[in-house]
């Protein structure tokens, strides 16, 4: 028999055994920087694209089409509300992603059984946020975005409350509660 | 009739066999172990099995380069998959302590946080991916 056959028996019968009763762990993790998460990120950065569509609303076109100084002012701060926007829609959803698939444990998916959908809702609306500038879109990201924190913070026992953001922006973030 | 027969002693002997190998899991010469997480990659990835040799370091002492299964220093419940390398400080294995390492140092908990281990903090000497 040749030393592949044999090799591949080996895999095989050990394969089998693991089957019957699955083995130990070993485990290669980076505890180090995987240790720490918070969905505080995700939260500002859902609050920044509520706060950029209150900026675009607010932004008043030069009357009669204006100077050309007007326009250049008008357009330049248009584009930069525009761009902060798809930065943060796109914070939101990698920071989501990041708790959703390296913090929470297949058990946590049995406690919160919308999990899942609340994530993917997450990043519906952080698409939906990019592709238009509009207002209650970005309310709906805010509260997905507080209520993933809610069972996150849950899920290390943590208690939370809902301050006020102190920002300009309004709004409310989770907080762990002492 | 006698199919049916066959086939029930079969499955006897397979949960017969489950339970041995539950229970003869710590103490058997060859350990199953399943890889969890990215620091030895590139050697072993996420979902690696690997046969661990447990009476490897039975008369030989762990060498520089062996890839190691050990028991976590901070939850000795738990293992933990690293190499063995060369301690820095120049400690080596007439101190029977050792300093292991992940592959990918970037992302890896190893001596560098934890310190040396004991040798008997060894489980056995990674043999072969299954």
């Amino acid at each position: 028999m040749s030393r592949m056959t044999i090799d591949s028996l080996v895999s095989r019968a050990f394969r089998t055994l693991d089957r019957i009763a699955s083995p130990a762990v070993a485990e290669a993790h980076c505890d180090i920087p995987c240790g720490i998460y918070d969905p505080h990120y995700a939260q500002i950065a859902a609050l920044t694209v509520v706060r950029m569509n209150q900026l675009i609303d607010a932004l008043e076109l030069p009357a009669d089409g204006g100077s050309k100084a007007e326009q250049a002012k008008y357009h330049n701060s248009l584009s930069r509300y525009v761009l902060a926007k798809e930065e943060h829609a796109e914070i939101v959803k990698r920071e989501v992603r990041i708790i959703w698939g390296d913090y929470f444990k297949p058990e946590h998916t049995e406690k919160y059984a919308d999990l899942h959908a609340t994530v993917w809702s997450i990043m519906k609306l952080g698409g939906k946020n990019k592709q238009e500038a509009n207002a209650q879109a970005a309310q709906d990201l805010l509260a997905a975005v507080q209520k993933f924190a809610e069972m996150f913070w849950d899920s290390k026992g943590a208690k939370t409350a809902r301050v006020p953001s102190g920002q300009a922006v309004g709004g409310e973030l989770v907080v762990p509660a002492a | 009739m006698a199919t049916s027969r066959r086939y029930r002693s079969l499955f006897g002997a397979l949960v017969l066999a489950g339970v041995a190998a539950r229970l003869l899991r710590g103490g058997l010469p060859v350990g199953r172990y399943v890889v969890e997480g990215p620091s030895m990659e590139p050697a072993y990835r996420s979902g690696d099995r690997v046969l661990v040799n447990r009476i490897a370091y039975a008369h030989a002492a762990p060498a520089a380069g062996d890839v190691v299964v050990l028991r976590d220093p901070g939850r000795p419940s738990h293992h933990l998959l690293k190499r063995i390398a060369r301690s820095p400080d120049g400690g080596d294995a007439a101190s029977g302590r050792y300093y292991v390492l992940g592959d990918n140092a970037a992302q890896s908990r190893d001596s560098r946080q934890f310190g040396t281990v004991a040798r008997r903090q060894i489980v056995g000497r990674a043999w072969r991916k299954y």
